[in-house]
């Protein structure tokens, strides 16, 4: 498998010999050691530092169907090169379209993406509460909710219900965590506690692999379900995220507070708005790595299978539907 | 499939293999090459070099295996190039 390169110092990567060749800075911004990333072996490309780069670059990263997205100082998503679309097809993107102008073929898929996040996020609570954590009252209060999912006829209607979903859910976190954190309240541009900026910094990994998956199929990554396909930007990649993220992210938040993988000196806090330290992002970048290549025995298919692959499956299980050949279950965390 | 490809070529084509190399695997050190790969892209990678190679004087040398949790990987000394996706 094509890997993932995370480019955090600053440094220039330019074309050299027909493959990618990085020159680290240091500190006075000279040039360090060279090193050569072989392109066959490159899936795409993750810039949190300052990268230099020039045009010819980009052509031979598009050539070679080499994504880069990018993350500013504040470690949010700032935009993709997406490389040149290889995976055409006319038709599923007709249909795509048709299912976003039919209410009652978007609302039924819209549907299958909250029940999909609400079972994986009940999973999650659940193990917890297995664990003496008291979290009943929460995922009774989430069961209400998904038991109103059918009786929902517009998709407002459903976003609402996600988001008591979502809050109730996080309100629990508190229980779930170390007493160093509080949760209090999900806020986002900024994110206002260690918690939140955690979570943001997470989430935005989550899209951006479900991006990448989206990009190796057929699907249009523009037009999306539940989310309102706005402009300039890959809202299918958040309908998709919405099912992985309590099993990509928020398993991870736990696991690097539970292990003090993170600890609360690894955030900076200065004006209202709170970050993650440089070694901290690279910590939980490397932990969100280790998770996406991780696998599982994969139940219909028989064989195991990566946690960035079962992304991709869910694409495709999307492309069936669309096709009108088998209709579409989320996916669901069976173990 | 992981490889280790190691090659020894006369001094006029060494340049060539290298930068042939360099687009498939990660350099490990002179003449020494490590990484994942197809076996489509191997074959390709093999394809290409015999345009230039000579092969009654040089010689490449593949060690296969499965994957990379298979081959047990000893350094002594120094690591001249640490194989990481994080720069």
């Amino acid at each position: 498998m094509r890997k993932t390169y995370y480019l955090f110092n600053p440094g220039r990567l330019s074309r050299k010999d027909n493959t990618l060749q990085y020159t680290a800075y240091d500190e006075q911004g000279l040039p360090g050691q060279v090193k050569y990333l072989p392109i066959m072996d490159v899936a795409d490309l993750y810039v949190f530092g300052s990268l230099d780069a020039n045009s010819s670059l980009y052509n031979f990263l598009g050539k070679n169907g080499v994504s880069v997205h990018f993350f500013d100082y504040y470690e949010h998503y700032t935009g993709s090169f997406m490389a040149k679309e290889y995976l055409l097809a006319g038709k599923l993107q007709v249909q795509q379209t048709q299912h976003y102008t039919s209410k009652t073929k978007r609302i039924a898929l819209a549907r299958k993406f909250v029940e999909g996040s609400a079972f994986n996020l009940l999973k999650n609570l659940r193990y917890y509460q297995s664990r003496g954590r008291d979290v009943a009252a929460h995922i009774d209060q989430i069961e209400g909710y998904v038991a109103a999912l059918p009786f929902a006829n517009a998709v407002p209607e459903l976003m609402g219900l996600e988001g008591n979903i979502r809050q109730t859910y996080y309100s629990g976190f508190d229980r779930l965590v170390p007493t160093d954190y509080a949760f209090g309240t999900r806020t986002t541009q900024p994110p206002q506690n260690e918690l939140n900026a955690l979570m943001s910094f997470g989430n935005m990994l989550c899209y951006s692999a479900c991006l990448s998956q989206i990009y190796h199929t057929q699907l249009n990554p523009t037009i999306s379900f539940l989310h309102e396909p706005g402009t300039r930007r890959f809202s299918l990649a958040l309908d998709l995220a919405e099912i992985f993220k309590p099993l990509l992210v928020d398993r991870l938040i736990f696991r690097v507070l539970n292990k003090r993988e993170i600890r609360p000196n690894d955030f900076v806090q200065d004006l209202g708005r709170c970050v993650l330290k440089e070694p901290a992002k690279k910590t939980v970048v490397r932990v969100f790595e280790e998770r996406l290549k991780e696998t599982i025995q994969h139940r219909s298919l028989k064989r195991s299978v990566s946690y960035q692959h079962l992304i991709k499956l869910e694409c495709y299980k999307l492309t069936k539907h669309l096709m009108q050949m088998e209709e579409y279950k989320p996916f669901k965390a069976w173990w | 499939m992981y490889v280790l490809l190691v090659y020894d070529i006369r001094e006029k084509r060494v340049g060539k293999m290298l930068k042939l190399c360099r687009r498939y695997l990660n350099w490990i050190q002179n003449s020494v090459f490590e990484g994942e790969i197809t076996e489509v892209k191997l074959k390709e990678l093999l394809a290409k070099a015999h345009n230039f190679l000579d092969t009654d004087e040089d010689s490449v040398l593949i060690f296969k295996s499965r994957s990379q949790q298979w081959l047990e990987k000893q350094v002594v000394g120094q690591e001249k190039n640490k194989l990481d996706t994080f720069l």
